[in-house]
């Protein structure tokens, strides 16, 4: 089962259950249409003024423990089994990581394929999210009933476009299958290189399938364009504040997905901190953890928490790139970036970021298979344990990743740290949250209208939480109600 | 994910076991789905996943029956029952229920099967790969109990 999405007759919930407390803190719980669970609680003071929000992650921690003892070679297998959802992304910061370990750079070849298979993780991450996702409820009305602003109202609404847009998702997924030989879990990177290359039946069959492709995300961004004029008030309240933006970017500042430097940069477009190395992230990075989520926040060391809280995703490499390298992204870049003053700060243009990557995606794509080298027999550098600490850093669709291992001399794991995209966006998605609230909230009232708007405010990062359990009955949610001094007024498990 | 016989018109029918491995008996579903594959049965496909995802709609669409297979903590024995499509209401995340995609293949791919889901008892869903003795016990009753499916005695 998945998380909110309840087998009929176990546990079927409501689309979003709120509560009122004593304490005057509202929660809301769950959040549809994102990965695992989670819930919002808003918090209000005497006049009922919203003062704060925060987004309860319910995940785990416990896999970093859970690896280690066991040999770095057998990460990349191991950790793309965490996610359900972004698999290459763990496969590939893991494979990094055990680069690093080996000491060694990978032969050419491995990396193009790495990037292929990158690329079409992130056009089939990207698909869904804009498509399934977030688009029913700009196309379909914000205030339309809930039952009909989901993917089978824009099926009634626009089946072409509908359909199109599943086999965007299937396109990125053939990719992946067509490298990995699976469309889950690909035990294809490994640290050295990668196991395979690219069969010419498998870029015929890419190249065949790549100008639908193109046409729909050309669909889309138009249909987005169109529909940016009358979304000005969700551009304004979405999470539109001034944060940092942080991500890796290629040597000449262009946009990248696998390889480059880390680069901060502010909300006035300026860059505070470039060319840092991805193993160097902790000279830079910090973690918070909050005792109301097991998510671990990053903040940008220099400012502290919260002052050096970042955004990470396409929103954040689109803000610290200087070009995406390809001629039709960059033109969207040129209009994207007519949204912001140095920065595009909005949170709600995630969606337009989103819809830019994805075609540039696609123009990445068709430059590799065009590649000799993706059937290169060069695939793999061997080496024994030279480093006995690496970090892979790789950009997931939801943002960078890094996977950093500590071994033994026999390459034994004796510690993991694992940063994901989701952590990183934490603190963005309460100050987002709050930001709506404040909007909506009126009286202590609660309306459908600002429950659909909150729930957008958190799809717009696309959060994915699908690392906990997903077993038929178990919804885990817990909500507590805790008054001002600590006490729990109330609580209650939905099962 | 494994995959077999594929072509065109699929099989009669579909195992499709999900779960995540690494928590223990929520990874039940795969243990199963791999074992039936392990079996060979004639026109039997199965999938191994993590989760459900939308474009798993269209394997649906090209067979006859499918049978989801889930670890479950709210049930005290293997069960089989019918499962039918959702309505319109509840999608869609990257992982989607079974109901859901059910109806995502006949919305998108103009085909729903006949749909059963079979959940299995689960007591452990902590770190790690091995499964609980409860869990464990209920694999080769699971098993049986598609293998009884499919048996041409039995019509469904």
């Amino acid at each position: 089962m998945c998380g909110v999405d309840c087998t009929p007759g176990i546990n079927a919930t409501k689309d979003s259950d709120w509560s009122i407390t004593m304490s005057n803190r509202i929660v809301i719980d769950p959040v549809t249409r994102i990965e695992g669970h989670a819930k919002i609680s808003v918090h209000l003071d005497d006049n009922g003024t919203v003062t704060d929000a925060e987004f309860h992650v319910v995940e785990f921690r416990g896999f970093e423990k859970f690896c280690e003892g066991r040999p770095y070679t057998e990460m990349p297998g191991i950790t793309q089994r965490i996610c359900g959802i972004c698999p290459v992304s763990h496969m590939l910061a893991s494979a990094k990581a055990g680069d690093a370990i080996m000491a060694v750079s990978i032969p050419p070849a491995a990396d193009k394929l790495r990037r292929l298979i990158n690329l079409g993780q992130l056009v089939q991450s990207h698909a869904l999210s804009f498509f399934h996702l977030s688009a029913p409820d700009f196309i379909l009305g914000w205030d339309s009933p809930p039952e009909k602003r989901n993917v089978f109202g824009l099926i009634e609404s626009d089946a072409d476009l509908a359909r199109a847009g599943i086999r965007l998702r299937q396109f990125g997924q053939e990719i992946i299958w067509l490298l990995g030989g699976k469309r889950i879990h690909p035990a294809w990177a490994v640290a050295g290189g990668v196991r395979s290359a690219l069969t010419p039946e498998a870029r015929e069959q890419i190249l065949a399938k790549l100008p639908e492709a193109f046409a729909t995300a050309r669909t889309a961004l138009d249909l987005f364009k169109r529909a940016l004029p009358g979304l000005a008030r969700e551009i304004k309240m979405f999470g539109n504040f001034q944060s940092l933006f942080m991500g890796l970017v290629a040597e000449d500042g262009t946009w990248e997905h696998h390889g480059g430097k880390l680069r901060f940069a502010d909300s006035t477009g300026e860059i505070i901190a470039d060319e840092i190395e991805p193993r160097d992230y902790l000279e830079v990075i910090s973690e918070s953890v909050h005792p109301s989520s097991y998510l671990k926040s990053p903040y940008y060391k220099p400012l502290g928490f919260p002052d050096g809280s970042y955004r990470v995703g396409p929103l954040a490499r689109l803000n610290i790139c200087e070009r995406m390298g390809v001629p039709q992204a960059d033109a969207e870049l040129a209009n994207f970036r007519t949204f912001g003053h140095g920065a595009v700060t909005s949170s709600f243009l995630y969606h337009y970021a989103r819809l830019i990557e994805i075609l540039a995606g696609l123009e990445y794509i068709e430059r590799l298979v065009a590649d000799p080298d993706m059937h290169s027999t060069e695939l793999r550098a061997d080496a024994g344990i030279n480093s006995l600490r690496g970090v892979g850093a790789s950009e997931a669709p939801r943002g960078t990743l890094f996977h950093d291992y500590t071994v033994d001399a026999n390459g034994l794991l004796k510690k993991v740290n694992l940063i994901v995209a989701t952590g990183q966006n934490n603190l963005a998605m309460n100050r987002t949250v709050a930001q709506i609230a404040r909007h909506f909230v009126k009286d202590n009232e609660i309306t459908e209208p600002m429950l659909n708007r909150i729930e957008h405010g958190i799809r717009c990062f696309d959060p994915c939480l699908s690392c906990s359990t997903h077993a038929a009955g178990r919804m885990a949610l817990h909500v507590q109600l805790i008054g001002p001094d600590g006490t729990v007024l109330n609580e209650a498990s939905r099962d | 994910m494994t995959t077999r016989r594929q072509s065109h018109y699929l099989a009669d029918l579909l195992v499709i076991g999900y779960g995540n491995t690494l928590r223990r008996d929520d990874g039940v579903g795969p243990r199963v789905a791999e074992a039936i594959e392990e079996k060979k049965l004639p026109r039997v496909w199965t999938l191994s996943l993590p989760q459900l995802a939308p474009e798993h709609g269209e394997c649906l669409s090209r067979v006859k029956v499918v049978i989801f297979v889930d670890a479950a903590i709210d049930v005290g024995e293997v069960r089989l029952r019918s499962l039918k499509p959702a309505t319109s209401s509840r999608v869609t995340t990257h992982a989607v229920s079974a109901p859901t995609v059910l109806a995502i293949a006949r919305e998108y791919f103009d085909r729903a099967p006949r749909a059963w889901m079979l959940t299995i008892p689960g007591s452990d869903f902590s770190f790690g790969e091995e499964l609980s003795p409860v869990a464990s016990k209920a694999v080769d009753k699971a098993v049986a109990k598609i293998v009884e499916f499919v048996s041409p005695s039995k019509k469904r």
